[in-house]
């Protein structure tokens, strides 16, 4: 890693590291995999991610344009902003809903739609870190989105039962099956496995 | 405090004493197929026939009035082998008048390898042959975060072992025959999340018999499987933010499985223990330590909630014995 790089996020696959007004995501080699199955899941994972993220974006999703992919690196975008978790409001929520219904619109699930993955910028809630995500129609992942999210919410904002209702009529504004998604979300409460 | 507990849900009847500080001694009955898998109906005869004895056994190293509880799995595993062992826990509890208790068998392999090894609150890794699960323990529970959305890992090496006609249990003779490869033949990776799938390694393995060496299947099962498995348990210790990784389990035996872990956690710093494999595989020990566990705590399983449940989850025992750190 050279000087202007400062690395910043280690997570369980990836290095996340800001370079100028770039993002590099570099997903790393495990030592445990050999080295046919290691390269192969690394390089089909950064291009699924890539081209994720690019079609959210192009169906409307607030995220960060994807400048270069590159074997197991993709470069995007740097979104300045505040950590939505900060700036938590009933707007904000409601925006946040608006943004996941046309997420899932588009046919798509973020897998991992905690407030960390979220950035308030010039009034307009981006989506980031897609590596979890996937093309997925079905009630069930979408719930599970919805349920993520309600999650760190719940864990982290005293005014949660007024933040899920913000967020809810964010997501009914264009998803006219909130209703249900709704039910799905207390279906999987029920189950106990993301408590 | 002695506990006697009794495990009995599926391969390995098996009968031990702990107090709190060891285990006494241990009476174990393994069936042995003569062919094919585990059949339900001929585990539990096994179960029938050999449960006196393995009792007998352990009862007669102690003076059985200094027993203070009877502990017994009462799930998950095969139902009709589950209800002899109930049975035959009821009748002991009933007439050394001590009272009883129902084990969850996941959060026992759990309790057994927190107590033979030092780790204190760690991510688990818990591979047998009918369950895979990734845990956690957290607010009075262990929390599934991870499991098989399929058939278990050890199931899923027994499948393939037994269509490639090699006799019960596969997984071992699999690992044997894996070491004699290095060519990678690819099978279907399935990870979502923290959760993962088996099947269709199953299939394409069992395709792979037509044209391809044993080895080099058997290399590419366990490669493809374990690195899943693998990747999950890192998964977990990122998203938990914690630093221990316990390996519980029978299929925790298998030393390419353990290399894999033991490399994961040296890259990221964390501390990979398993205990031995007697407290890897089912025994009658980590029944009787869970339950010691459990009356130390006031839990007690009255006669009419102490029927067999086949399918009982670890996340549905409120878990009291931990100190909430």
């Amino acid at each position: 890693m050279d000087r202007d790089t400062l690395e910043v996020v280690k997570g369980a696959e990836a290095v996340v590291a800001l370079r100028g007004h770039s993002v590099v995501k570099q997903r790393v080699p495990k030592g445990y995999r050999i080295v046919e199955l290691d390269t192969k899941l690394r390089r089909e994972r950064t291009r699924l991610e890539a081209k994720i993220q690019s079609d959210a974006r192009r169906a409307g999703v607030p995220t960060p344009i994807i400048e270069a992919v590159d074997g197991f690196s993709i470069t995007m975008e740097r979104i300045e902003g505040s950590p939505v978790h900060s700036v938590m409001n009933e707007a904000v929520a409601e925006d946040v809903g608006a943004v996941l219904c046309a997420l899932h619109s588009a046919g798509i699930v973020h897998g991992d739609p905690t407030t960390r993955n979220m950035i308030l910028s010039a009034g307009r809630v981006y989506l980031i870190d897609f590596g979890l995500s996937s093309y997925d129609r079905s009630l069930e992942a979408r719930g599970v989105d919805v349920h993520v999210f309600f999650q760190t919410l719940e864990a982290t904002d005293d005014r949660f039962p007024t933040l899920k209702e913000a967020f809810l009529a964010g997501y009914a504004r264009n998803c006219s099956d909130a209703a249900l998604i709704l039910e799905k979300v207390n279906e999987i409460k029920e189950r106990g496995r993301y408590l | 405090m002695i506990v006697l507990g009794i495990e009995g849900t599926a391969w390995n009847l098996s009968a031990s004493l702990v107090d709190d500080d060891d285990v006494l001694c241990e009476a174990s009955s393994a069936y042995i197929p003569a062919l094919g898998g585990i059949h339900p109906r001929e585990a539990a005869q096994h179960v029938a026939n050999n449960i006196a004895g393995v009792i007998r056994q352990v009862l007669s190293s102690t003076d059985p009035r200094l027993i203070e509880g009877i502990a017994f799995s009462q799930g998950p595993g095969l139902g009709p082998c589950l209800r002899i062992v109930g049975t035959a826990a009821r009748a002991l509890s009933l007439r050394l008048g001590v009272p009883l208790v129902g084990v969850n068998h996941c959060i026992a392999h759990i309790e057994v390898g927190r107590w033979k090894t030092d780790l204190v609150d760690p991510i688990v890794l818990y591979v047998s042959g009918a369950n895979s699960q990734v845990l956690s323990y957290r607010h009075q529970r262990y929390r599934i975060l991870g499991e098989t959305l399929d058939i278990g890992i050890g199931n899923c090496l027994d499948k393939f072992a037994r269509s490639a006609g090699l006799p019960h249990p596969g997984g071992p003779k699999v690992e044997r025959l894996a070491q004699e490869s290095r060519n990678y033949l690819p099978m279907p990776y399935v990870v979502k999340g923290m959760d993962f799938s088996f099947s269709g390694i199953v299939t394409a393995a069992t395709e792979a018999l037509k044209s391809t060496s044993l080895e080099e299947i058997c290399y590419s099962f366990q490669e493809t499987a374990f690195s899943m498995l693998v990747e999950v348990s890192e998964r977990a210790l990122s998203q938990m933010d914690k630093s221990e990784l316990l390996l519980a389990g029978g299929v925790g035996a298998n030393k390419r499985l353990r290399e894999m872990l033991s490399i994961m956690c040296a890259q990221r710093g964390a501390r990979f223990c398993a205990p031995k494999s007697e407290y890897l595989r089912d025994n009658g020990a980590m029944i009787a330590y869970t339950g010691l566990l459990m009356l130390r705590h006031g839990i007690q399983t009255p006669i009419a909630s102490s029927g067999a449940n086949p399918s009982f989850r670890p996340d549905e025992v409120e878990v009291l014995w931990i100190e909430t750190h």
